[in-house]
């Protein structure tokens, strides 16, 4: 029995008793536990399974570097993985399984892989899987056949499959200093900043602010330095220009000091509160920035570092001070500087006994020497450990004389009992932000790692000023000046004459000896979550890999979820050493957003689950309220059919159609693109915009217009209506409203400035109402005052104002069903009071509401083009809108629309298709003039749209063919392998129905 | 007259929602302006103007980018180079417009129907706000009276703060159900009331 | 990345709509010289370094802007209104500044 909970000390609360389970097991803890610190002080050391080899692995840190106690947290059918147990707060009712064992942790049939070592080495996957072809199965294939079985042994956590209930939501905040990391340091950068009254954000990614404070043991201004930290918070709390932000990770820096951060609201409770979030992403944006994240304690490279009970020394410390827990009764400690040596004082204050302290260094300051026999430990200087003992538990070391200089073991192995075994290999800032905002990390030699560079090195578009361990300066003295010092900076302020806060800690040199790895019989791990061992760099080495960016990828080191915090740098130093080089030659990766892993769900935010933005017409709820199947085109919501019970879709259409061309059909065309045109040049605007002539229109008239763009190619058609000298009403297609929008704006803006036009989306002021059949004009008679509707007051094209029910109303007398047809245009506030007068005034009639199915199949009996034919590679003569190309006057594309490409004789021109076979026709077919089903081949066009015609009895369709007109009258076939559907086809004109428009003129 | 139907009329549910047991932090209501109006200068006939909009509402814009101000009946502020929107209780605010700013001053647009404005108050309205776009909102970068442009992925939205914590969001009418839902949404968590 | 209107102030870059190289000059209408007509559509500059860029504030005040942003570090050394100024009222107060 090793570790446990101490009777004091701590920062939990020992009278509030949490329940949990982990792996079906029931235990308790307290609150300020960690499920970490929990399951440790319950004597737990076997918290999962490796990556490759299926080890044991127990608890490496006490923080969000963890690699190895890596756990799946269930919340009802929500699984999520791979979330280390150091960043789980108990609470009750928690829910934790260990991930990556079969058929339980104790007992995991895949540990055979150790055996299998070698098999498992750097690149297996690559060597094995795209090598030469064995027998039948040639790399790939093979690599298919193993590949589930590798799947489900290697790896972590298995993601779940049931839709996340919870909330997530996205903040965006501005202040003038963000502060990351709440140590000493930040906590006075925070302070200063504040004191200067510049907004303050500070986040941490812990529960609990104060960082090393709440585990040093040291003393701040003659309290205990977590006091103080408590304190210095209080006093933050209270200020309205601060904003505290606990649980949350500061996870990626961008351009012009915008941060990503992560902020975990409701994971530590048992049930959020209502309408509370799971997660809040805030996107952060900081005048300045104080990075003051610390640093990450290396571990040592060497045989069996992995095992359960092997832990880094601060994190002994942290567990001890922090959540009052023991992690063993007979410890020993492997170092190589002079920072393990305060957490065997607290371990022995604590109740353990310090068996040994293993040093690489031969020889120590008087200092340390001190401090040892203040822990009551065996000094073993000039020492290394070869080896740990034990199953799933260390129960002893081995160390061995070690010469530091050369690596060299030498004289007899000592074994020394004990049931953990802590390591320090030094102290590496935490520069991975600095890194991602694009700072090149510069090793130094001293503190044998990488340190941030000065702020002049820095990338323009992201400044930020560091602070305390961060820097290198790995004292809390040094974390306090240089905390204030960077506060009052990135605040803009000076210096203040307060004295800074002293500080009581123990002795230290913050330089270690330049040992990373103890060259030993046995696996020695560099990345434990990837299961890289030293022997592994060597290897990519030996294979070839130079540079540091293929070693990364060839072995995975620093790939996991951890990213490589612990391992980055031992890799490193294995690598400059196989390649004879110093550490700064080899260099250093960048390091990438995120700095930990964050939920898809925060990144989602708001657009998670039912709230993208919709947009819906005025007459919507009568839609819905009269029998509407809705149909999302783009944003917007639009009738498809009204289809009354027991109807097909076809079915619904083709009465809805057929009864518009008998008697009468309405249709929402509120969807359709409005741009106000206002001004005293509008009309010189629009002819430069339009290809035909807009200036000639007399004011009360409509015209139908076609836009190409700069290269000359089709972009929009619809009518644009005088309302007035110098006002336009400019109609759109629904799909393009936006992109005419800002073509209009564009030119308006940059080529045409000294032209006054002012140009406004009045898409939304309006509804629109069509209003088309033989009847169509008796009902409008029938119901609109002020107004007289008939051909002589309202001529085809012509525009009238007056009221129906009440209302104000504009009504142009223009058709898209090829009926003689009106649009009817209220303010949309009135639009359902319109339509429901329409409606009732026409119920006589035999007025039918149609959807846009209806709406399409009129529209190709009728052969006008759409989106689908207008599609951005055709020109007004493929479609044959060339009797709108003005020779009078230069427009946008006429100078690029007369190309050699774009006027052959071999382009795609819109036709009409009939089936000769009498099925339906699918959108997207081939068109071919000789069919070959087995081998489809010799495509001379394709099917835009298609419908079956009520009007012609006919399954008909519009197609961009080769030669177009030239084959009207021949026969051709549609190839469509997809949709297994072949067939003879006619070609025809498009103009299927009433060419001549007698209907709609009347 | 007839009253026109206003896009949130479903969605709208008067009452107190969300987290209120704790209190009601936020309030949301439609506004319902009887005039909406867009106002466009051409370069250089700003300040003739700002001169109209002093004549027809009797209120005196501040210069400078986004500067605005309401009196609680009338509301005014610039959204863009020359641009201004201006809302009234009453409707007729185009009509009145179209004879003080005369062509040659610049255009007046009619938005009454075609704009839907959504007021959000209470000590949590620039917590709620920030969840949806990103602009600063303290009181500092935003001032009383001031107007911003912005958007909310699609939702394009003008804001007017007529409060230290009360904002008129103006957005496209058929956006205006979408976005109350959204905005109802957020404010659960602090507790809302719909007025 | 941050654009800075000259009218809204600091906004995030996806308010904004990348209108294409600000270098380009349209030739004048009624011109048939096909080479100038071809460079204006489709030549583009590519430069490393500092680019002259027409972006529009599409997600506010829907001006056109033009910015001089370097494509290697994407600072951005300036922006004015493409269409001119508009005085005073479209000027923003020093309190405003990022
Ligand atoms: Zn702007």
């Amino acid at each position: 029995m090793s570790p446990r909970r101490t009777d004091t000390g701590g920062r939990i609360d020992r009278l509030k008793t949490i329940r949990f389970t982990f792996d079906g097991v029931a235990y308790t803890g307290h609150a300020g536990d960690t499920l970490a610190s929990a399951l440790l002080a319950k004597g737990v050391t076997l918290f999962g399974r490796s990556f490759k080899y299926h080890r044991p692995r127990g608890l490496l840190t006490a923080g969000v570097e963890e690699p190895n106690a890596l756990v799946t947290v269930l919340k009802g059918e929500v699984r999520e993985p791979n979330i280390p147990a150091t960043m789980v707060e108990i609470h009750d009712g928690l829910v934790a399984i260990s991930q990556n064992r079969f058929p339980s942790l104790a007992w995991d049939v895949n540990a055979v892989n150790q055996l299998g070592g070698k098999i498992l080495s750097a690149g297996f996957y690559y060597k094995t899987f795209m090598g030469p072809v064995i027998g039948p199965l040639k790399g790939t294939r093979f690599w298919m056949f193993c590949e589930h079985f590798i799947r489900r042994a290697a790896g972590l956590g298995s993601a779940g499959s049931a839709k996340d209930p919870a909330r997530y939501e996205r903040m965006n905040a501005f202040c003038d200093v963000l502060v990351v990391g709440s140590g000493p340091a930040g906590l006075m950068a925070a302070k200063a900043a504040a004191d200067q009254g510049a907004r303050v954000m500070l986040a941490d990614l812990e529960p609990r602010f104060g960082g090393s404070t709440n585990w040093s043991g040291e003393t701040i201004d003659g309290a205990p330095a977590a006091e103080w930290a408590r304190r210095t918070v209080t006093q933050l709390q209270g200020r309205d220009n601060v904003r505290l932000l606990p649980r949350t990770t500061v996870w990626g820096y961008y351009d012009n000091n915008t941060l990503a951060a992560l902020e975990r609201v409701s994971d530590h409770k048992e049930q959020p509160a209502k309408g509370e979030p799971r997660h809040r992403y805030w996107a952060i944006r900081a005048r300045s920035v104080v990075l003051a994240t610390g640093a990450f304690e290396r571990p040592l490279v060497f045989p069996g570092n992995d095992r359960p009970g092997v832990m880094l020394a601060h994190a002994a410390e942290r567990y001890v001070n922090e959540f009052g827990v023991l992690s063993g009764e007979r410890i020993a400690l492997f170092t190589n500087n002079d920072s393990a040596y305060r957490a065997a004082v607290a371990l022995k204050k604590a109740g353990a006994a310090i068996v040994a302290i293993a040093d690489v260094r031969s020889e120590l300051s008087a200092e340390m020497r001190k401090l040892a026999t203040e822990a009551e430990a065996e000094v073993l200087a000039g020492h290394a450990v070869v080896a740990t003992e034990g199953g799933k538990a260390v129960s002893g070391i081995k160390v061995q004389r070690f010469d530091m200089l050369t690596g060299a073991l030498t004289g007899d192995e000592r074994s020394i009992h004990a049931d953990c075994l802590l390591m320090s290999g030094g102290w590496s800032p935490t520069i991975h932000l600095a890194s991602q905002a694009g700072a090149k990390a510069e090793w130094n030699a001293a503190r044998q790692a990488f340190l941030p560079p000065k702020p002049t090195q820095q990338w323009p578009t992201q400044q930020w000023i560091g602070a305390g361990a961060f820097t290198g300066s790995f004292s809390t003295a040094e974390a306090i000046a240089e905390g204030r010092a960077a506060g009052l900076a990135a605040a803009g302020g000076t210096s203040t004459p307060a004295a800074l806060p002293t500080v009581e800690a123990l002795p230290g040199d913050p330089d270690p000896a330049p040992v990373f790895e103890i060259r030993a019989k046995g696996k020695s791990f560099v990345d434990f979550q990837h299961d890289v061992t030293a022997e592994d760099v060597r290897l990519a080495h030996r294979e070839g890999f130079v540079s540091v960016e293929h070693l990364k990828r060839y072995t995975t080191l620093g790939m996991a979820t951890d990213q490589g915090k612990s391992s980055n740098v031992p890799g490193l130093a294995i690598m400059a050493e196989a390649l004879s080089k110093p550490i700064p030659e080899v260099g250093t990766t960048r390091f990438r957003p995120p700095f930990a892993p964050v939920s898809i769900g925060s990144l989602a935010a708001e657009r998670f689950g039912d709230l993208k933005p919709e947009r819906l017409t005025p007459m919507h709820d009568w839609h819905l309220a009269n029998g509407a199947t809705m149909y999302s085109a783009g944003l917007w919501y639009r009738p498809m059919i009204y289809g009354l019970s027991g109807e097909t879709i076809e079915q619904a259409y083709v009465r809805e159609a057929k009864a518009t061309r008998e008697s009468a059909g309405i249709v929402d065309v509120s969807t359709l693109g409005k741009i106000a045109v206002q001004g005293p040049d509008a009309a010189t605007f629009l002819d430069r915009v339009y290809t035909n002539m807009f200036s000639t229109l007399a004011v009360g008239k409509a015209r139908y217009g076609l836009m190409l763009r700069e290269d000359g190619f089709a972009f929009d058609d619809g009518t644009t209506w005088r309302l007035g000298e110098q006002d336009f009403l400019m109609t759109t297609t629904t799909a393009n409203a936006g992109k005419v929008m800002q073509h209009l704006e564009y030119f308006l803006d940059v080529i045409w400035p000294e032209l006054k036009v002012h140009v406004t989306s009045v898409t939304d002021e309006w509804a629109g109402a069509a209003i088309g059949g033989p009847k169509a004009r008796q009902i409008l008679a029938a119901c609109v005052t002020d107004t007289a509707v008939d051909n002589a007051t309202l001529p085809f094209m012509g525009i009238v104002r007056g009221e129906i029910a009440g209302v104000p109303v504009m009504i142009c007398r223009l058709s898209f069903s090829g009926e003689m047809a009106f649009e009817v245009y209220s303010g949309a506030g009135h639009g359902t009071h319109v339509w429901e007068a329409l409606i009732e005034t026409g119920k006589p009639f035999g007025l039918v509401t149609y959807g846009l199915e209806a709406l399409g199949t009129m529209r190709i009996e009728k052969g006008h083009v759409t989106g689908a034919e207008i599609d951005g590679r055709t020109t007004a003569r493929d479609l044959h809108l060339d009797w709108m190309l003005s020779k009078k006057k230069p427009f946008i594309g006429s100078a690029m629309m007369d190309r050699e490409g774009l006027i052959a004789s071999d382009r795609l021109e819109l036709v009409g298709l009939i089936a000769l076979d009498n099925r339906p026709l699918n959108g997207g077919a081939h068109i071919v003039e000789a069919l070959d089903e087995a081998n489809p081949h010799g495509s001379i066009g394709h099917i835009t749209a298609c419908c079956y015609s009520p009007a012609l009895g006919k399954h008909i369709a519009l197609a961009l063919v080769e030669g177009g007109k030239a084959r009207h009258g021949t026969r051709a076939h549609v190839s469509d392998p997809l949709r297994n559907r072949f067939g003879p086809v006619e070609i025809v004109s498009n103009h299927f129905y009433d060419p001549e428009g007698t209907r709609m003129h009347g | 007259m007839v009253e026109r139907q206003s896009p949130l009329e479903p969605e709208f549910h008067v009452g107190s929602h969300g987290n209120f047991e704790h209190g009601v932090e936020i309030l949301l209501t439609e506004t319902r302006p009887g005039s909406i109006v867009q106002l466009a200068a051409w370069p250089g006939e700003e300040k003739k103007l700002i001169a109209a909009i002093r004549t027809v509402t009797g209120l005196s814009l501040p210069d400078g980018a986004g500067g605005g101000l309401s009196d609680g009946v009338k509301s005014v502020f610039g959204f863009a180079p020359g641009k201004f929107t201006v809302a009234d209780e009453d409707e007729g605010l185009a009509a009145a417009f179209a004879k003080a700013v005369t062509p040659a001053i610049g255009t007046v647009t009619d938005l009454s129907h075609g704009r839907t404005a959504i007021r959000i108050a209470g000590p949590k309205a620039e917590w709620v706000l920030a969840k949806f776009f990103a602009i600063d909102f303290a009181l500092t970068a935003f001032p009383i009276g001031a107007g911003r442009s912005t958007t909310h992925h699609d939702v394009f939205a003008q804001i007017q703060r007529t409060g230290a914590d009360q904002f008129d969001i103006y957005v496209f009418r058929s956006f205006a159900r979408s976005f109350w839902k959204a905005l109802c949404h957020a404010s659960e968590e602090v507790g809302y009331e719909v007025q | 990345m941050l654009i800075t209107c000259p009218y809204c102030g600091p906004r995030d870059v996806i308010e904004f709509t990348y209108q294409g190289d600000g270098n380009r000059e349209r030739p004048d209408p009624a011109s048939q010289n096909f080479e100038a007509w071809n460079a204006y559509v489709y030549d583009r500059l590519n430069p490393a370094g500092d680019h002259n860029e027409i972006w529009q504030h599409s997600g506010g005040c829907r001006a056109h802007l033009r910015v001089v942003r370097n494509t290697l570090t994407h600072e951005i050394s300036s922006v004015a209104f493409v269409r001119g100024d508009h005085g005073s009222a479209a000027r923003r107060k020093a309190e405003d500044k990022p």
